[in-house]
C-alpha cells in the first residue's frame, strides 16, 4: 500500500526494516517525503503507477529500482482510490493535491497504449536515472508469459508476476472473489515462455500476491522466481488486524490511517517486528532448503521438476492435471533457468542525451546554468530527462530554478521530450515534438514553436503529440500549435498554453492551469478535481465536448472575474512572447471581443473565490 | 467521512451503571443496571465493523455481533433480537453470565488497540430484555409440525437451547428435569445477583409459547424409566451437566463448617426461592470465611458469603491473578464487595478446633514454574507454611461429569473421566454411540461455560433434525 493509504509511521517502519535487512521496500504510488531520501527511511523501490502521484525527477533518482505498476494481481484493471478524508496536508503535499479531495489512480497508464509505449516509458526512466533497474509489475493471468516476453524485449530488468491473493485488505470484494489468478499459474507460464524464447537470462523474475511463509518462497523459487514480494505479512507484523476498513481513515491499529491520535497513540509497529517476521521466513526457507539437500536458494530457481502434484480431495480436483506447470517445457538444461546478466542489455545508445550530458556537466555541477544548442531528430528520445535526473540528484527538483540550463533545440524531437523535467531545465525547441512532451514535468520550462518560415496556421496544425504533461507536477509548457490526445492528464501543478487539443484533455487533473486557445476534443475535464482551464470556443461546440460529471464551465464576465480576465490575458501575452505565435497575437489584438468566447473550466468542488485567492497568492 | 467512523475514539466504552457496593451486598438483586435506549445505540456505534469480526470468531456460538450492533444503531430492536436468536437461543442469559472479557469483548479489536471493547454483553442483554418487554416473541408462524417428538433430559442451558431449535424445526420437545424450575445451574447454581431468577422465568414463558413442554420434578431413572423415553420418542437429548465436585482430599474436609461449593450455592438459591432465612450452617454473620479455588464458581461463593453477612471472606488460589480461571469482571466485583485474595497459596489441611468445628486452613506459598505445558505450574515453597484462621471453609475446586447409570446401561460410551463421547466415527456431531441418543453441555465437556452448553444444545438439535429427516427420506425410498 502507498503512503497515504498507510500512515507515514507504518510506511517508514516498513522501509527501515527492509533497508536494515538488505532488502527493498516499495514506495507504492504516493510519492515519498524528500526528507526520507538518503536516509534509512527511503524506499529503494519507487513505484511509477497510473496516477503518477509525487513522481518527480528527485523521487526517481532516489531509487535503486523503478517499478512500473501495470496492474495489481488482487484487483487487475482497477486502479486505486484514496478517499478525500485520508488526504491530509502531508499527503496532499507529497501527492501535489489538495487536502480533503479524493485521489484516483486511473485503471490504465495514459502513456501506455501498447508494448512500444511501455518500452518508451522504460527508456524514459532509464534516462532520468541510468543507475536504476526498471521493473514492470504484471498480473498473473493466462497469456502473461507472452506479455512478459514483450516486456523483456522492451528493456525491463525485472518482472513481477502478481497473483490474486494479495492486497485483499483494501481491494473490493468483487475483485478479490472474481478477478485474477494465483501467482503459481502466471509465474510458471512466464518462466516457461521466457526460457522457450531464450529471454530468461536477461531478466529477474519476482512474484507476489499473498506470499506469507517460507514454503511459499520455496514454491515460488521452484516455479522460477528469484525475488519475492510481501505485503500483508509484514503489515500484520506491524499491528494490522485485517479490519478491511482501510478506506475509512479510522484504522484502529494506526496502520492505514492519517488520523493523528490513532497514529500517535495506537500504532504499535516497530521496524524490528517486520525484521523478525522476515528472519522467521528466512529460517523457514533455510530449513526447507536443507530438506531439499541444497545449499542456496539460487540452486533451486526454476526447478519445477522438484514439485509434485498432491492428490486432490474432491472429484473436480481429481481431474486437475498440473503437469504442464511442473515440466521443463521440454527444453535443454543449458537454457537459462534464472537471470544471468546484471541488467537487461536492451538499451538505446542515446547519443544526443550523452552529448548533452557531457556539455552540461559543469553547468550543473557548479550550479551556474548556461545555454546549449543542439540539432535534434526524431530518434532522439527523452531528451532532457538525463539532464533533469542529474540536476535532481545534485540539487533536487527546484534547486536550479534560479540558474537555468537552456537547451536550444532545432528539428523534430522524438518521444518524451523534457520528460521529468526538473526546475531550471529550459527547453526551447524550434520544430515539432512527438508524444509525451513534459510527462512528469516537475519544473522548468518547455517551449515548442514552429520555424519562422513555417507555412501552417499554428492553431490548426499539431506541434506536439499525445499524452503531453501526463502526471506533471510543476513547470510551464508553451506550444505554438495543437496538442494531441490526452493533454495534461493527471496534471497536478504545471501551467500550459497550447492552441488546441485532442480528446480527454485535463482528465483526472488535480492542479495547475491549462489554457487552450482553440478547439478541443471530447471528454474534456473528466475526473478533474483540481486546478482550472481556459478554453477558447469560437465555434461554440465546447458544451458538447466537456465531461459534465465533475466540472462546471463559466463565461468570463467583467464583473467579479477581473482576476481571471487579467490572468488569461497575461498567459496569452507570455505565450506570444515565448513562441512568437501569430494566433496568440491576434487574440491579444482582439481581446475585448474574444474574451467572451473563453470558458473557464473549474471543478465543481472548488469555489470561484477560492480559485481567485489562489491566483492572487500565486501572482 | 461519517462521524460514526470515529465513535470509538470520541465516545468512551461505558457499561451500564452497576448498583453501588454498599447497597448491592445487602441483597441478591442483579447488580448490573440497564442501558437507556440511546445509550445502547451510542455504544453500539463504537463498533468499527472489522472485516474479520474477531468477536464473532471468539464467541462460542458465533453470534453475528457486528450485524446486530448495526441494527441497534439503527434502532431496529426487534430485528436485532431476531438476529440474536438465530445463533443463540438464550441471548439475555449469555449477555449476563458469559465472561465477555475472555470471549467476544476480549477479542474485540478495540480492546486490543486500547480503546476499550464495545459493550457487547450489555447490549445483547438489553436488546433481548427490551424486546421481550415490548412483547416481541420468536416468530414460529412459518414452522410446519413434523409430528416427530424428542425428549430432552435436563432443563439447563444445553437442554433449553436444544428445545428451542427443535421447535423451530417443527419437532415436539418435552423437557424433563428433576428440579421444580427450569434452568438447571442457571437457576440453582448461578447466584441471583448475576442472573435474576425472573429472567429464567421469562425465558420459560417464551419457550412454552413456542410449544416446549416442561415436565418438572421428574427424575429420569427414578420417576420415569429412561428406556421408556427411548420407546416413546424419536430421539433423546441428554444434557445432565457435571455435578460431581472435585475432591482435593484435604485432611479435615469432614469438619463442621466445611462446605462444597455447589450444595452451598444451590441451597442458598432454593431457600431464597422459598423466601426463607438461611439455615444455621449457612448463617455466616460474624464469621470468617475462606473460599478455596479461583474459578467463577469460587467467585460466586465469595460474593454469596459476603451477602450472608460474613465478617471477612478470603479467597485462596494456588496460581497468580493472571493465571486465574475466574473472569476478571467477577474478580473485580468480588474485590469491590470486600473479598481479600491470597494468590499463590496451596491449601494443605483444614484444621479443627473445639467440638469438631473448623479453626483454620494451613497453606503453603507457591512458586510458578514453566514446565512447557503452556500453563504455569505451582510448586510449593518449603518453609512458607502458615495458618489462615477460618470459621467456614468453602471448597470450590471444579466439577466433574456425573453420568447417570442409565446412560451406561443403554450402551452409551463414556470416556475415562465419565464424559459422554459424541460424534465419534460415523456418528453425527453430538450423537452418542447410541444412534437415538444425543448429548451436550457439561456432561460431554466437563464443567464449562453456559454459552458452550448452548452451542452443544443448538448443534445437537441440528443433528437430530438431520437424523430424523434422513430417516424419513430412507423410509420414503423403501416405501
Amino acid at each position: 500500500m502507498s503512503l497515504g493509504a498507510l500512515s507515514p509511521e507504518a510506511h517508514e517502519a516498513l522501509a527501515i526494516a527492509m533497508n536494515r535487512l538488505g532488502a527493498r521496500s516499495n514506495s507504492g504510488e504516493g510519492g515519498e517525503d524528500p526528507a526520507r531520501y538518503g536516509t534509512e527511511k527511503t524506499s529503494k523501490i519507487k513505484q511509477v503507477a497510473s496516477g503518477r502521484f509525487g513522481v518527480t525527477p528527485q523521487y526517481l533518482v532516489n531509487a535503486e529500482v523503478l517499478q512500473i505498476k501495470i496492474a495489481q494481481g488482487a484487483k487487475p484493471g482497477e486502479g486505486g482510490q484514496l478517499p478525500g478524508h485520508k488526504v491530509d496536508s502531508t499527503i496532499a503535499r507529497l501527492r501535489y493535491a489538495k487536502p480533503g479531495i479524493g485521489l484516483i489512480s486511473p485503471p490504465p497508464h495514459h502513456d501506455i497504449y501498447s508494448i512500444e509505449d511501455l518500452a518508451e516509458l522504460i527508456h524514459d526512466l532509464k534516462e532520468v536515472n541510468p543507475e536504476a533497474l526498471v521493473s514492470v509489475k504484471l498480473v498473473s493471468h493466462a497469456g502473461v508469459g507472452t506479455v512478459a516476453a514483450g516486456v523483456v524485449k522492451a528493456g525491463a530488468d525485472l518482472i513481477t508476476v502478481s497473483g490474486h491473493d494479495g492486497g485483499t485488505g483494501a481491494s473490493p470484494l468483487t475483485s478479490i472473489k472474481y478477478a485474477g489468478t494465483p501467482w503459481e499459474l502466471g509465474l510458471a507460464e512466464t518462466q516457461q515462455t521466457l526460457r522457450r524464447n531464450d529471454l530468461r537470462g536477461r531478466v529477474r523474475l519476482q512474484t507476489d500476491g499473498g506470499l506469507k511463509t517460507g514454503l511459499d518462497v520455496i514454491k515460488a523459487a521452484l516455479l522460477g522466481a528469484e525475488s519475492f514480494g510481501f505485503g500483508t505479512g509484514p503489515m500484520v507484523a506491524l499491528g494490522c488486524k485485517y479490519l478491511r476498513i482501510c478506506h475509512l481513515n479510522n484504522c484502529a491499529t494506526g496502520v492505514a490511517t492519517q488520523h493523528a491520535v490513532l497514529r500517535k497513540e495506537h500504532f504499535i509497529g516497530l521496524p524490528e517486528m517486520v525484521m523478525n517476521y522476515f528472519r522467521f521466513i528466512a529460517e523457514d526457507v533455510r530449513g526447507h532448503l536443507a530438506r531439499l539437500g541444497v545449499r542456496s536458494l539460487d540452486e533451486i530457481i526454476g526447478r519445477a521438476d522438484l514439485l509434485e502434484q498432491v492428490d486432490g480431495s474432491t472429484p473436480v480436483q481429481h481431474k486437475l492435471d498440473l503437469h504442464p506447470l511442473l515440466g521443463d517445457a521440454a527444453l535443454a538444461a543449458q537454457v537459462d533457468f534464472a537471470c544471468t546478466l546484471p541488467r537487461n542489455p536492451m538499451r538505446d545508445e542515446a547519443a544526443l542525451a550523452t552529448r548533452i550530458d557531457e556539455a552540461t556537466r559543469t553547468a550543473v555541477a557548479d550550479r551556474i546554468g548556461g545555454e546549449f544548442a543542439f540539432d535534434i531528430v526524431n530518434t532522439d528520445r527523452a531528451i532532457g530527462a538525463r539532464l533533469s535526473g542529474a540536476v535532481a540528484r545534485l540539487w533536487g527538483d527546484h534547486g536550479m530554478d534560479q540558474h537555468p540550463v537552456t537547451l536550444k533545440l532545432r528539428g523534430a524531437a522524438g518521444q518524451s521530450l523534457g520528460a521529468w523535467n526538473a526546475g531550471g531545465v529550459h527547453i526551447d525547441l524550434v520544430g515539432e515534438a512527438n508524444d509525451g512532451v513534459g510527462k512528469g514535468m516537475a519544473g522548468g520550462r518547455i517551449v515548442v514553436r514552429p520555424p519562422e518560415d513555417s507555412p501552417f496556421a499554428t492553431q490548426d496544425a499539431a506541434i506536439i503529440g499525445n499524452t503531453c504533461l501526463y502526471g506533471a507536477t510543476d513547470g510551464e509548457l508553451y506550444a505554438a500549435g495543437r496538442a494531441g490526445e490526452r493533454f495534461a492528464v493527471r496534471n497536478s501543478g504545471a501551467l500550459a498554453v497550447v492552441e488546441g487539443a485532442g480528446d480527454h484533455c485535463c482528465e483526472y487533473m488535480t492542479g495547475g492551469v491549462v489554457a487552450v486557445l482553440g478547439k478541443v476534443g471530447l471528454n474534456f475535464g473528466a475526473g478533474m478535481t483540481g486546478g482550472f482551464a481556459y478554453v477558447l470556443d469560437i465555434e461554440r461546440t465546447f458544451v458538447d465536448c466537456y465531461n459534465h460529471e465533475l466540472v462546471d464551465i463559466l463565461r468570463i464576465s467583467p464583473e467579479g472575474m477581473e482576476h481571471y480576465m487579467q490572468h488569461l490575458r497575461s498567459l496569452v501575452s507570455r505565450h506570444v512572447e515565448l513562441t512568437g505565435s501569430e494566433w496568440g497575437r491576434r487574440i491579444l489584438a482582439d481581446f475585448r471581443g474574444l474574451q467572451y468566447k473563453f470558458w473557464l473550466v473549474k471543478p465543481k468542488a472548488a469555489s470561484l473565490a477560492a480559485l481567485a485567492e489562489e491566483l492572487r497568492s500565486a501572482a | 467521512m461519517s462521524g460514526k467512523d470515529f465513535q470509538f475514539l470520541n465516545v468512551q466504552r461505558q457499561t451500564p451503571r452497576t448498583v453501588p457496593v454498599s447497597i448491592r451486598v445487602l441483597g441478591y438483586g442483579e447488580i448490573a443496571g440497564d442501558f437507556a435506549g440511546p445509550q445502547a445505540a451510542g455504544q453500539a456505534e463504537r463498533c468499527i465493523d472489522c472485516g474479520n469480526p474477531y468477536c464473532e470468531h471468539a464467541c462460542p456460538v458465533h453470534n453475528y455481533i457486528p450485524n446486530w450492533l448495526k441494527l441497534v444503531q439503527e434502532g431496529r430492536l426487534t430485528e436485532a433480537a431476531t438476529l440474536m436468536h438465530e445463533t443463540n437461543p438464550l441471548p439475555e442469559i449469555c449477555g449476563r453470565v458469559c465472561p465477555q472479557d475472555r470471549l467476544c469483548e476480549g477479542a474485540c479489536t478495540l480492546e486490543q488497540t486500547a480503546f476499550g471493547a464495545v459493550t457487547i454483553g450489555s447490549i445483547e442483554r438489553w436488546v433481548t430484555d427490551e424486546a421481550f418487554r415490548q412483547g416481541w416473541r420468536p416468530d414460529l408462524s412459518a414452522v410446519r409440525e413434523t409430528g416427530k417428538r424428542v425428549a430432552i433430559i435436563g432443563a439447563g442451558p444445553a437442554g433449553l437451547a436444544c428445545a428451542d431449535r427443535l421447535r423451530r424445526a417443527g419437532i415436539a420437545a418435552d423437557v424433563y428435569d428433576r428440579q421444580g424450575e427450569i434452568g438447571g445451574l442457571l437457576t440453582f447454581g448461578i447466584p441471583p445477583f448475576k442472573l435474576d431468577k425472573s429472567v429464567v422465568r421469562t425465558r420459560r414463558e417464551v419457550l412454552e409459547g413456542m410449544g416446549v413442554r416442561f415436565l418438572l420434578n421428574r427424575d429420569v431413572g427414578r420417576d420415569i424409566e429412561f428406556g421408556q423415553l427411548l420407546d416413546d420418542y424419536d430421539a433423546v437429548f441428554v444434557g445432565t451437566g457435571a455435578y460431581t465436585y472435585v475432591d482435593a482430599q484435604l485432611p479435615g474436609r469432614e469438619l463442621r463448617g466445611v462446605h462444597d461449593a455447589l450444595p452451598f450455592l444451590i441451597g442458598n438459591t432454593e431457600r431464597l426461592l422459598r423466601d426463607e432465612a438461611p439455615a444455621p450452617a449457612f448463617d455466616f454473620r460474624g464469621k470468617h470465611v475462606v473460599v478455596l479455588g479461583g474459578g467463577d464458581t469460587g467467585m460466586d461463593c465469595n460474593r454469596t458469603a459476603i451477602r450472608l453477612g460474613a465478617a471477612s471472606v478470603t479467597c485462596v488460589y494456588r496460581r497468580d491473578e493472571a493465571n486465574m480461571p475466574g473472569s476478571a469482571r467477577e474478580v473485580n466485583y468480588s474485590r469491590e464487595e470486600g473479598v481479600t485474595f491470597l494468590f499463590q497459596r496451596q491449601p494443605l489441611e483444614i484444621l479443627g478446633g473445639a467440638r469438631g468445628n473448623v479453626r483454620g486452613v494451613r497453606v503453603v506459598e507457591t512458586a510458578l514454574m514453566d514446565d512447557g505445558s503452556g500453563r504455569l505450574r505451582p510448586q510449593n515453597v518449603p518453609g512458607t507454611e502458615y495458618v489462615i484462621d477460618a470459621d467456614v471453609v468453602i471448597q470450590s475446586f471444579g466439577f466433574l461429569p456425573s453420568p447417570p447409570d442409565w446412560l451406561r446401561s443403554h450402551g452409551v460410551a463414556l470416556d475415562t473421566t465419565g464424559r459422554v463421547i459424541t460424534g465419534a466415527g460415523a456418528a453425527l456431531p453430538h450423537q452418542t454411540s447410541h444412534p437415538q441418543i444425543f448429548a451436550g453441555g457439561d456432561n460431554v465437556r466437563g464443567a464449562d461455560l453456559v454459552v458452550r452448553a448452548v452451542y452443544d444444545g443448538r448443534e445437537a438439535a441440528a443433528s437430530i433434525v438431520q437424523m430424523l429427516a434422513t430417516a424419513d427420506t430412507n423410509a420414503l425410498a423403501h416405501a
